[in-house]
């Protein structure tokens, strides 16, 4: 997975890069990025209509477009979302794709080992593999907000259709679903991933699809043991933030 | 005796009787032709109503035949004007009659009967101006304006010679505008609102005028007056004592407004109040003078003919379309299941999970802190 070779003089420091992302998982962050925005910003005056929105949709007319940019963007997020799943699928019965992305009791460990010593606990942070715990929570959160938001989304989109087949009273429930689960994927966005992405390090990998060396060795030991064969240095795990000087 | 007669005390005293029997006499005399008057007359001074009556107070009198044909009849009935609201204020004929001084009366120029009656009407504002001129407004007024002589002006609702108080009984009212509205009045008499109405003279029933106003009647058939019908409705339905007096809900009108339909009328009528929008207002489902309670088959949302009242609008919709609408119900697990574990699932469970993530950041902040402060000590 190296696709750097090691270090041949002193002289010229070579960095390493570690291949994290294909250029289609890019590609997909790109585009679940913009069709979450877009969603966001046409749904939110649809939601607070009453209480501001009416500012920004000053027209019966306004209201019907951005109803319409909604729908489109829904459609490149549910298009998005089945050639994630398809893809992911078949690369995952082929086995060209590691299953990493998968919840383990290791992560309840991780997480149980990370509040500790956030609480000062123990000076021993956890040794990640290629997706920490934080990684694995942020893609399963939004991988379950976005699977209700396309749902309920369907629903208020087709509710007639939908009645057809389920009982009535989930068209009302999926009005709610729809509002609340918006507001809390942004709001987890915001608080969890913006954090860990932007401000605990920037940290642009889905972009670039690389990353370097001594994040690797720093946040995903396990991962850059497994690709180099080289053990990270115990110090480097324990001291913790220090070493982000 | 000459000195009886020079007595002066005695000549006062003589002079005072005189004096007295002379001013009872003059009295006496001078009141006699009045007594006799009054006793004998049979034509009163002109300008009094009785002296009208007597020859309009016969039931003989011949009709007046005018240009176009039309009999107006010339007798009017004593009693009626007596017993009428102005008789009993002591008002006379002339005070509407104006142009009638005296007999012979002046010639009149009407063509038609209607013409004639379109004419007197407009004295009514010289008592009544407020509400003559609230009658401009009216679309009555708007259709008399276009020609259609046949819209009603104040005598049509109120009478004429036999005015009276509309609201004797109540009911009388929407008895009318049933004059005219013959069609609607009788969806009317047997709505919820309209058979409490006839029926049991209920006071707190609406009656036409109190959706419609009373002089001043506008165009229901507008954007308007659609957007603002909740409202309406919601006048006597949001009123938790009336509501408690006949056992319905007080709050059908707040439940209303955070529905998809009450959320969509409202922001029309805040935004765009006079254009058109379909999301159902009340008298969508519930009917407008047909109104009666859900409980009775005949009524719009009763269970048995909900689907179609949504089919008028929401087309294709199936069966399990009616349990879309929460029918005026809060969230609560008899009445909306989905709804209520939609409820508990966010307010507990998501916002739980969310605060759990901020602490965490918030943790992973501090450590962050304190570790750079230590190594900086």
């Amino acid at each position: 997975m190296t696709n750097q070779p090691t270090p041949t003089s002193d002289s010229i420091k070579i960095e390493r890069n570690f291949v994290r992302f294909t250029l289609g998982q890019r590609w997909e962050h790109v585009v679940l990025l913009l069709s979450f925005l877009v969603l966001l910003l046409t749904g939110l005056p649809q939601k607070y209509f009453t209480q501001w929105g009416y500012r920004i949709l000053t027209t019966p007319e306004s209201v019907l477009l951005v109803r319409q940019i909604h729908h489109i963007a829904a459609i490149v997020l549910i298009l998005e979302v089945l050639y994630h799943l398809v893809l992911g699928i078949l690369l995952l019965v082929r086995r060209k794709l590691s299953a990493e992305i998968f919840p383990t009791w290791q992560d309840v460990r991780d997480a149980w080992q990370m509040v500790k010593y956030l609480l000062f606990l123990t000076r021993k942070k956890p040794a990640y593999g290629k997706y920490n715990f934080e990684q694995k929570f942020t893609y399963w959160f939004l991988f379950i907000a976005i699977g209700i938001m396309v749902v309920t989304g369907l629903i208020l989109w087709f509710p007639i259709v939908w009645t057809r087949f389920f009982p009535g009273g989930t068209v009302p429930a999926a009005h709610l679903t729809h509002s609340n689960e918006a507001i809390v994927a942004t709001i987890f966005v915001i608080i969890w991933h913006f954090y860990h992405v932007h401000l605990e390090r920037l940290n642009l990998s889905i972009f670039t699809g690389k990353l370097n060396e001594r994040d690797m060795q720093k946040y995903h030991a396990l991962e850059y043991q497994r690709l180099t064969g080289e053990k990270v240095n115990d110090n480097e795990q324990s001291r913790g933030e220090g070493g982000k000087q | 005796m000459a000195k009886h007669s020079t007595n002066p005390g005695v000549l006062l005293r003589r002079s005072a009787l005189l004096a007295w029997v002379g001013f009872v006499l003059v009295c006496g005399l001078l009141a006699l032709p009045t007594r006799r008057a009054l006793a004998q007359t049979s034509t009163p001074a002109p300008g009094n109503s009785d002296y009208c009556l007597t020859c309009h107070g016969d039931p003989n009198m011949a009709p007046l035949t005018l240009p176009n044909g039309d009999s107006v009849p010339m007798y009017v009935s004593g009693d009626t004007v007596h017993n009428s609201i102005h008789g009993q204020l002591d008002m006379q004929c002339q005070s509407c009659h104006t142009n009638i001084q005296s007999y012979p009366h002046s010639p009149i120029s009407f063509n038609s009967h209607r013409e004639l009656s379109r004419s007197y009407y407009q004295l009514c504002e010289r008592c009544h101006s407020t509400n003559y001129d609230k009658t401009l407004d009216s679309m009555h007024a708007t259709a008399a304006a276009e020609g259609k002589l046949e819209a009603p002006i104040c005598t049509d609702c109120h009478g004429a010679h036999d005015v009276q108080k509309p609201n004797q009984p109540r009911a009388h009212i929407s008895e009318i505008c049933g004059q005219c509205h013959k069609d609607i009045y009788d969806q009317y008499k047997n709505s919820v609102h309209g058979s409490a109405l006839i029926q049991e003279n209920n006071p707190d029933v609406p009656v036409c005028t109190d959706c419609h106003g009373v002089h001043n009647i506008h165009d229901p058939r507008t954007d308007l007056f659609r957007v603002q019908t909740p409202e309406l409705c919601a006048g006597c339905h949001s009123n938790q004592q009336l509501m408690d007096k006949y056992n319905i809900k007080a709050n059908v009108y707040d439940l209303y407004k955070t529905s998809w339909h009450g959320v969509d009328v409202s922001v029309y009528k805040a935004r765009w109040p006079t254009i058109w929008h379909n999301s159902a207002v009340c008298t969508d489902c519930h009917g407008v003078h047909d109104i009666r309670k859900t409980t009775d088959s005949a009524s719009h949302v009763n269970p048995a003919n909900m689907l179609a009242t949504c089919q008028k609008c929401h087309a294709g919709a199936g069966p399990n379309w009616i349990a879309a609408w929460t029918g005026h119900n809060e969230i609560s697990l008899q009445a909306t299941p989905y709804l209520f574990y939609t409820k508990v699932f966010y307010e507990d469970f998501a916002y739980g999970v969310l605060w759990l993530s901020l602490i965490y950041v918030v943790l992973q902040i501090i450590h962050a802190t304190i570790a750079r402060i230590k190594r900086s000590a």
